[in-house]
This record gives C-alpha cells, sequence and structure tokens, in this order.
C-alpha cells in the first residue's frame, strides 16, 4: 500500500468506526469498547509504519494526498506529513488506544457515545495536524470543539457544565478572530496569478503586506495562545482538566493543547514571518511568564488533578519559548518538548484517573505513603514524576535541556550588542526548572511516602490492563530520553526551515 | 405563443393553484373531506410545483409572460424550487395536528405568493407576492387556536404586518412619484438619481422589508407569533416566509449599492437575536430569536459585491432553511403544546430518543455556523463576500456578533444530553411522517456539509 493511502487510513479510520458504533447492539458495552479499540489499535499500526518510513533528509510533504474540495473557492482537500507534524501524528495515534483502554472501567455511562466522540476528537485533531490548507485546517480546528465540548460536559465532574462552556467560548473566541483573519488574508490582499488558493504553500510564498501582518498575526495568535494556553489567556484550562474525564484530560494534556503551539509552528510564524519577528520578544516574555506562574500556581494546588494542569501551562511555556528563541537547537528542543509533555502529562492524568476510581477524591490531603499501599502504582507514578522534572535519561530531559540551551544561545549575541533581556529571560527559565522539581518532587512527597492513608482501604493495586498501558508510556519516555536522535533526525530540516524563516534574511547574515 | 408562455412560465404557481381549487371543490363536495386525502392533494401539489420549477430551472427556460411584471429565468426558478422543496417537509409535520382542508388551502395560497416573490419584475408583482404571503399566515397562525395568547400574538402580527403594508405601498408611491416608474429598477435608480423623495421612498421599502424578515428594532412580532403558532406552522415562517422575504429583498436590491445602509440594523439584529436567545426557556421564542439573528446574517450578504449576493443568500437560505426545518421534525411532540415547547422538555432527549438529540444537535451547530456543519460554509461565504468588498470593519463586527449565539446552541445540546429527564416525558408514539421529512432535511444537509462546492457551481 502506498503511503498516501496509508495516511488517509490513519486519518478516516476513525470515521470509519464511528460510522459502524451505531450498528452494534444496544446495551452490549464490551463490543463497542473491542471495536473502538480495534480501530485506534489498527491506525497506530499505520502511524507507526509511517514514522518509520518518514525520511527526514527529504525536504518537503511526504505521503501527500491532494485533491480538489471546493473548486469554486480553490479549497484542496490536502493533507501530508512533514517535519513539523510527524511526530505529532505519531503521539496522536499512540496515545489513541491508551485512552480508549484507560477508559475500560471508568466510563459506564452513554457507552457508545463516549466512544464515538473519542473517534471524533481523533479524527479532527489528526485532520488538524495533517492538514495542508487553510480553509481544512480550519474546519478541522473547530470542529475539535465538538467532541471536547461533550466529553466534558457528559461524563465530567460535578461542574462540568461551567467547565465544558468555559472551554468552549474561550476557544471559540480565538477562533472567529482567525477566521476573520483567515478570510481577509486569502481575499483582500493582491494576488498573484489571479485565482484564490488556501494552499500553505501557496500562502508561504507570498505573505501579505508587512502593514497587514501585524493585525493578522495577532488574530491567528490568541486563536492559538488560548489554545496552549499562554498566560494570561489560560484560566479555563484548570476547569476544563479537574472536570473533565480521564480521557478527556489525557486527551486535552496530550494532544489538543500542542494544537496551539504547533500553530504558531505551522502557520503563525511562517505565514507570517515579519510580524512574527516584531511579536518575538512578546512570546518569549509571556512564555517565561507562563513558565514560572504555571509553576507557582502548581506550588499552591490541593487538588492533584490541578498541579498536573497547572504544570501543563508550565511545560508549555518552554515550548513556546523554544519556539520563539530561533535557535535550531530550541526549535527541536520545542518539537522533543511537545511529545515529551504529550506522553509524561498524559501518563499523569491516567494514573490520576487510576487512583481516582478507588479512593473517589481528588484532594492531595486524603492520601499518604502510597508507595506501602500501592508499589507498583507508586513505582510508575515516580517515573513519571522524574520525567516531567526533566531527570536525564527521559524524554522531559532531552526536550527541556535543548530548549533552554536554545535559549541562551539565542540570547547571547544579543547580549553582546547590549540587550541583557533576553538573557534575563533565558535564565528565568531555568529558575522555572528549578521550581518544576519542587512542586513534582513535593507532590510526590506527599502524595507517595510518609504515613500511609488512603480513602476505601484496602486498595488494589494496578491491573494487567492498567500496568500494561503505563508500562507502553513509560518505554516511549525512556526511548525518547535516552536515544533522541531518531526523531530529531526527521525533524531537523523543518526546524531548520521555521528557523530561517524566523530569522529572516537580515538576521541570518549576523548569525554564522 | 403568449398562451403557452403563460402556462410554461407559470407552472408551479399554476400547480399550486389547482391544488387549492380542488381541495376547495373537496371541501364544498364532500363536506368534510378525509385528513389523509387533503393532505395527499396538498403535498401532491407542492412536489410537483417544486418538480416544475426544478424543470424549468434544469431546461434553461427563460421567458416573460407579462412583461415589465413578471419574468422568469434559470436563476429565478431554482429560487422557487428552494421555497417549495422546503415547504415539503414542513407539509408532511403538519399532517399529524391538521387534517382541515382550510388549513392546507391557506398554505398552499401563501406559497403561491412566496414563488411570485422571486419572479417580480415590478413592485407592483412584489406587493402581490408579499401580500399573498403574509395574509394566510395570519390565520395560520390563530388555526392552532390553543392559548390565549395565540389570539394576542396573531392580532400583533396582523397590525405589524398591515404596518408594513402600508410602509410598503408608501415607498412604493414616493418612488413612482420620483422616478415615474413601477419598475423594480427605480429602486436602483433612486440611488444613483439622489433625489430625496426617491430616497425617503427607497428607505421605506427597506424598512418595510425588515419588518417583514423581523430585523431589529422592527422584530418584536416575531417572538409572540412563533410561540403562539403550532410547530408546522412556526417551521413555515422561520424558514419560507424568511426565504421569501429574502428573495424579494434581493430582487429589489439587486445591484443597487446599499452598502451603509442595510448594515447597521442586521448588525443590531445578530447581537440582539444572539443575546435574547439565551434567556428563553421556549423552543420555539428561542428560534424565533434565532432567525432574528439568521435574518442580519441574511442582509449582510447585501453588503457583498453585487453579483455575489444571490449565489450567498441562496446557498444560506438552503442551509439555513434545512437544518432549521431538521429541529422541527426532530423535536418531540406532545399532547400538551405549550408543555411541549418548554426546553425543558428536551431535558436528557438523547437517553430517550438518541436520533431525535442527535438531529436536533446537529441542526443547533450548523445553526451556531461551526465546521464541518454546512452552516459553517454559508457564514463562510457570506462573510466572505463582506471582507471581499472591502467591508473589514462590519465583517469583522458580525463575525464576533455571531460567536454570542454560540452559548444558547450549546445550552440546547447541554439540555439534550448533559441532563437527566425529569420524568418519562409524554412524547407521541410512531411518527412515521416526521421521519420522513427529517432524512429530506438530513440528505441535503449532509450533502451541503460535504460537497458544498456541487452547490455552489449550481448557484
Amino acid at each position: 500500500m502506498s503511503d498516501a493511502l496509508l495516511l488517509n487510513a490513519v486519518l478516516w479510520l476513525p470515521v470509519l468506526g464511528m460510522l459502524a458504533l451505531p450498528l452494534l447492539p444496544r446495551g452490549n458495552d464490551a463490543a463497542v469498547r473491542a471495536l473502538t479499540l480495534a480501530v485506534v489499535a489498527l491506525e497506530l499500526a499505520c502511524a507507526a509504519w509511517l514514522l518509520v518510513r518518514f525520511d527526514g533528509s527529504v525536504a518537503g510533504l511526504q505521503a501527500e494526498t491532494r485533491l480538489p474540495w471546493i473548486r469554486a473557492w480553490g479549497v484542496e482537500y490536502h493533507i501530508g506529513l512533514d517535519g513539523l507534524n510527524v511526530l505529532l501524528v505519531a503521539l496522536t495515534a499512540f496515545l489513541g488506544p491508551l485512552v480508549v483502554a484507560g477508559a475500560f472501567s471508568a466510563v459506564q455511562r452513554d457507552v457508545k457515545l463516549f466512544h464515538a466522540m473519542l473517534l471524533l476528537i481523533q479524527f479532527t485533531m489528526l485532520g488538524t495536524l495533517l492538514a495542508q490548507d487553510l480553509f481544512l485546517f480550519y474546519v478541522f480546528w473547530e470542529a475539535m470543539l465538538i467532541p471536547m465540548f461533550l466529553l466534558i460536559g457528559v461524563w465530567g465532574g460535578e461542574r462540568r457544565i461551567y467547565a465544558t462552556l468555559k472551554f468552549v467560548l474561550y476557544t471559540a473566541f480565538g477562533s472567529i478572530l482567525m477566521l476573520a483573519a483567515l478570510i481577509y488574508l486569502v481575499y483582500t490582499l493582491p494576488w498573484h496569478g489571479g485565482s484564490v488558493s488556501f494552499a500553505f504553500e501557496y500562502l508561504y510564498r507570498h505573505p501579505p503586506a508587512a502593514a497587514a501582518q501585524n493585525w493578522l498575526f495577532a488574530a491567528f495568535a490568541l486563536s492559538f495562545a488560548i489554545k496552549v494556553p499562554i498566560v494570561p489567556l489560560h484560566t479555563w484550562l484548570p476547569d476544563a482538566h479537574v472536570e473533565a474525564p480521564t480521557a478527556g484530560s489525557v486527551i486535552l494534556a496530550g494532544v489538543l493543547l500542542k494544537m496551539g503551539t504547533y500553530g504558531f509552528m505551522k502557520l503563525g510564524v511562517p505565514l507570517f514571518p515579519e510580524a512574527a519577528r516584531f511579536f518575538t520578544p512578546a512570546m518569549m516574555t509571556l512564555a517565561v511568564i507562563s513558565i514560572l506562574y504555571g509553576a507557582c500556581l502548581a506550588l499552591v494546588q490541593t487538588d492533584i488533578k490541578k498541579i498536573i494542569a497547572y504544570s501543563s501551562i508550565s511545560h508549555l511555556g518552554y515550548v513556546m519559548l523554544g519556539l520563539a528563541s530561533a535557535s535550531l537547537l530550541g526549535i527541536q528542543g520545542a518539537i522533543l518538548q511537545m511529545v515529551s509533555h504529550g506522553l509524561v502529562a498524559g501518563g499523569l492524568f491516567l494514573m490520576i484517573g487510576m487512583i481516582y476510581e478507588r479512593c473517589h477524591t481528588r484532594d492531595l490531603a486524603a492520601y499518604g505513603g502510597l508507595a506501602k499501599l500501592l508499589p507498583v502504582y507508586s513505582l510508575f507514578f515516580m517515573i513519571l514524576t522524574l520525567a516531567a522534572v526533566g531527570l536525564p535519561t527521559t524524554s522531559g530531559f532531552a526536550g527541556e535541556f535543548m530548549v533552554l540551551i536554545g535559549s541562551f544561545d539565542a540570547a547571547w549575541p544579543l547580549y553582546e550588542q547590549g540587550h541583557a533581556a533576553a538573557l534575563v529571560l533565558a535564565g528565568s527559565a531555568v529558575l522555572g526548572v528549578v521550581l518544576g522539581a519542587w512542586y513534582m518532587l513535593w507532590f510526590a512527597e506527599r502524595f507517595l511516602f510518609g504515613a500511609a492513608r488512603a480513602p476505601h482501604q484496602p486498595l488494589v493495586d494496578l491491573g494487567r490492563r492498567e500496568r500494561l498501558i503505563l508500562a507502553a508510556i513509560v518505554a516511549a519516555v525512556f526511548a525518547i530520553g535516552l536515544y533522541p536522535g531518531p526523531l530529531l533526525e526527521k525533524t531537523e530540516l523543518a526546524a531548520r526551515q521555521y528557523q530561517k524563516v524566523l530569522q529572516g534574511s537580515a538576521a541570518a547574515e549576523v548569525r554564522p | 405563443m403568449i398562451f403557452q408562455t403563460v402556462l410554461t412560465a407559470m407552472l408551479p404557481e399554476h400547480l399550486l393553484l389547482a391544488g387549492i381549487v380542488t381541495l376547495l371543490a373537496l371541501e364544498i363536495g364532500a363536506g368534510r373531506p378525509r385528513g389523509a386525502l387533503v393532505h395527499a392533494v396538498a403535498s401532491a401539489a407542492t412536489v410537483a410545483a417544486a418538480l416544475a420549477a426544478l424543470w424549468l430551472h434544469a431546461s434553461h427556460y427563460s421567458g416573460a409572460p407579462f412583461p415589465g411584471h413578471y419574468a422568469i429565468g434559470p436563476a429565478t426558478a431554482l429560487a422557487k424550487f428552494l421555497v417549495l422543496a422546503l415547504a415539503v417537509p414542513v407539509l408532511l409535520l403538519s399532517r399529524e395536528q391538521f387534517d382541515d382542508a382550510r388549513y392546507y388551502v391557506l398554505l398552499l395560497g401563501s406559497l403561491y405568493g412566496a414563488c411570485l416573490l422571486p419572479s417580480s419584475m415590478s413592485f407592483l408583482t412584489l406587493f402581490l407576492g408579499l401580500e399573498l404571503l403574509s395574509l394566510p399566515v395570519y390565520v395560520l397562525v390563530l388555526l392552532a387556536f390553543q392559548r390565549p395568547e395565540g389570539a394576542e400574538a396573531a392580532l400583533k402580527y396582523l397590525v405589524l404586518g398591515g404596518a408594513a403594508t402600508a410602509t410598503f405601498l408608501f415607498g412604493t408611491s414616493f418612488l413612482y412619484g420620483a422616478t415615474g416608474t413601477l419598475a423594480i429598477e427605480g429602486f436602483s435608480m433612486a440611488f444613483w438619481s439622489g433625489d430625496p423623495a426617491a430616497l425617503s421612498g427607497a428607505a421605506l421599502i427597506i424598512a418595510a422589508l425588515f419588518l417583514k424578515a423581523a430585523i431589529v428594532p422592527l422584530h418584536a412580532w416575531a417572538p409572540d407569533a412563533y410561540e403562539a403558532a403550532s410547530v408546522p406552522v412556526t417551521a413555515y415562517m422561520a424558514t419560507i416566509i424568511k426565504a421569501a422575504v429574502l428573495l424579494a429583498a434581493l430582487r429589489i436590491f439587486a445591484v443597487a449599492p446599499v452598502a451603509g445602509l442595510v448594515a447597521l440594523l442586521p448588525l443590531l439584529s445578530m447581537v440582539w437575536g444572539n443575546l435574547a436567545a439565551i434567556r428563553q426557556s421556549s423552543f420555539r421564542r428561542m428560534i424565533a430569536y434565532s432567525s432574528i439573528a439568521h435574518a442580519g446574517y441574511l442582509f449582510f450578504a447585501f453588503l457583498g459585491a453585487g453579483p455575489g449576493r444571490y449565489q450567498a443568500v441562496m446557498f444560506y437560505l438552503a442551509t439555513y432553511g434545512v437544518m432549521t426545518l431538521l429541529a422541527f421534525t426532530a423535536l418531540p411532540g406532545g399532547s400538551d403544546d405549550a408543555r411541549a415547547d418548554r426546553l425543558d422538555s428536551l431535558k436528557g432527549l438523547f437517553h430517550r430518543r438518541p436520533a431525535a438529540a442527535l438531529a436536533i444537535a446537529a441542526a443547533m451547530l450548523s445553526l451556531a455556523g461551526l465546521p464541518p456543519l454546512p452552516g459553517f460554509v454559508a457564514k463562510f461565504l457570506v462573510f466572505r463576500n463582506v471582507l471581499a468588498a472591502g467591508h473589514t470593519g462590519w465583517a469583522v463586527a458580525g463575525l464576533v456578533a455571531s460567536y454570542l449565539g454560540l452559548y444558547f446552541y450549546l445550552r440546547v445540546i447541554q439540555i439534550m444530553f448533559m441532563q437527566e429527564s425529569a420524568e418519562a416525558a409524554g412524547d407521541a408514539g410512531s411518527r412515521r411522517l416526521s421521519w420522513l421529512a427529517g432524512l429530506l432535511c438530513l440528505v441535503p444537509a449532509v450533502t451541503f456539509a460535504i460537497f458544498p462546492g456541487w452547490l455552489l457551481d449550481r448557484l
């Protein structure tokens, strides 16, 4: 089978699964779970094969499909893999089966709708990542809201309706301005050749006039920044995370937040390079504020889900910092950090879901000394905690370290020219690592060690299914941490391209 | 041969008229004819008229049986087909509540008016069409007279409708006095000439259209009328009347530079319609405010350049009509009309009737303009034209106003999916015709969502 066909299979398999679900007999939840798991597992197999086949030394798209969709508007169904999206596609496919398997026992209500929504969000997330046409991208981007709205709203916690409406209304506000900017970009600027096109590659080659760029970039950036989320647009995230069911939290932290950073990488910067350069200092500042503010808030939480939620804000701050640094190491590190955070935060949310199923509380004060009560659980939890802290040999180390080196790398020449601000920012980001170690290790200490106590004793340690899920995540965490080379090879060319765009020709002359 | 032109060009209208005459004959001849028979005659006449309009469109027929007053071309025929096709699900919905020949005579009469509007070449025909469209509906609102508020709402509607008629006539006479013609081009000429009398005539005509389409601040009749009428009549008002009035506006505005003049009030309609809908507890009242907001989007299409207006309005009407009707077909009925209309009666609908809940959810998301539903493409088309015509500020304001509507559409989904049903609501049992009507809406809805280009190429 050709790669292009395989990529289409990755994208459309969830839709096929979703259409098949209503045909299953009513009340047969086991069949629904089995079918969904089979679909996402098959999808993972296809995605893994594509990741292996992906050739990092070739520029441009691979496994590309390009068909006219709305001819009258020049809109195309155009999907493909490149260095920027290939790892995120693999991450999305990897988390799919884990999410489905993780919800085997947790979800007992409206099982069919739940799995249909899991498949739908898988489809829309993959579509957002794969789209190479701005119209198609927007359709998928906005459609992501619908399944997430239901996932949080139907299977969430007590304040689920407040949380889900807040999530949708926040993100939709960004999207509506992005839509205005998108139409303006495509239709009102002078065009070369007469015909209108939404294709990314076409828009990359024809950036809009400098006067309009700042506004357009601001509209796109607002939408992406809400999704990431960057402080001060983050207030929807803790509510959404806390109220969402485990599967929703894992998807949210694992993939959905990365859509924001991916948007900056794929659209915000390359579409409006001059505006992006103009806003880079602001982006770096906000990124560092996110790192520190998220970490500080994580420090004082007593709800275990909220700790991880705020740590996500902090960790995605590193991604933004790396993307804004315009150094190859920083950009590569940002991409790696996205994958790493997807695995680690996804894993931690799964583990919180597992303990919640047993004890029905998220209050940290109710727990203590789980290492004695649940040794296997505690082992996995400790590994993921250390990965979140960024212990060498784990994926968290590789990503964060590269981002920090990259930001110093970018700040040093500026310092030599007499601008110390960038260096101060890079230094503050290091402070974030210290804070990160503090809140995570302190959390683990209170949670796992000390006097043993937990509601609903005696507790049953992890079953085979749960061990398998976590083993898969831990294996991936170590694999990336010990041997990130193959992945970095795949993204290097695309990262260089991105770097070139962000630096522009003027900056490129100054740098070696 | 003029006779043949009259016969062919007005075939859809003739078929409707044949339906009306047959129904009247049945009523007179058979005393009280059986409901099924009446319903079959009315449906057959409408379907035949729709097919005739489609045939006229497909055969690229154009003719002017009454030169200067009435003309038809492929685009006009398609507009008629749209209106008539939307009427079919409404008729299917009506069977449950009405088996009275009077109802169907009035409905077909109103449809006749809706068919005249896209063909009008003069303000005379236009006036005829608008009156024929509205007069039967005043009675239709009252026909489902189950609540005392029904009479009040119908009276309100009648009085304001009469005011609209007067305003329209007043404006037309101003225009006639200033330009010396009743032809529809007089409207555009008023703008080119800049004559104050002609301009005030044009303004009065626009005001009358705004009233008929329920644009803020001339919208107050709509929520009352929508709530008081029975479900099929509300569906008829929300879709076909709205469509017919917009098609009339399309005829009048044609290529007139109405930009700034028509933008402000529609924008207010979007904002107010979307905000007021949040507070409603009656489904039909909520749809009324939703339709006020959508009238705003539709009039925004006239901010775009002249040639693109037809495509934008037609596409919008098609998707908006289909999705609104889909919501109405899926609505669970009940013996107690007032209670069935409460939004609360939708609580936990997904657990009782998953298919109906999913259909209503799809309709709400489409009306909210979220992709991948067809309402998004329609909204995109309208705002694309506005932006391409250089009205950036209006477009951004309109898009932000459309964002305000998201909340109340989502609230319907929240009620259906995220709340437990309070009690076993007395849903009606088997409703085969509603299913059929829903299917009739679903097929085009899916087509418009997946292949919007297919429809765009035909407009």
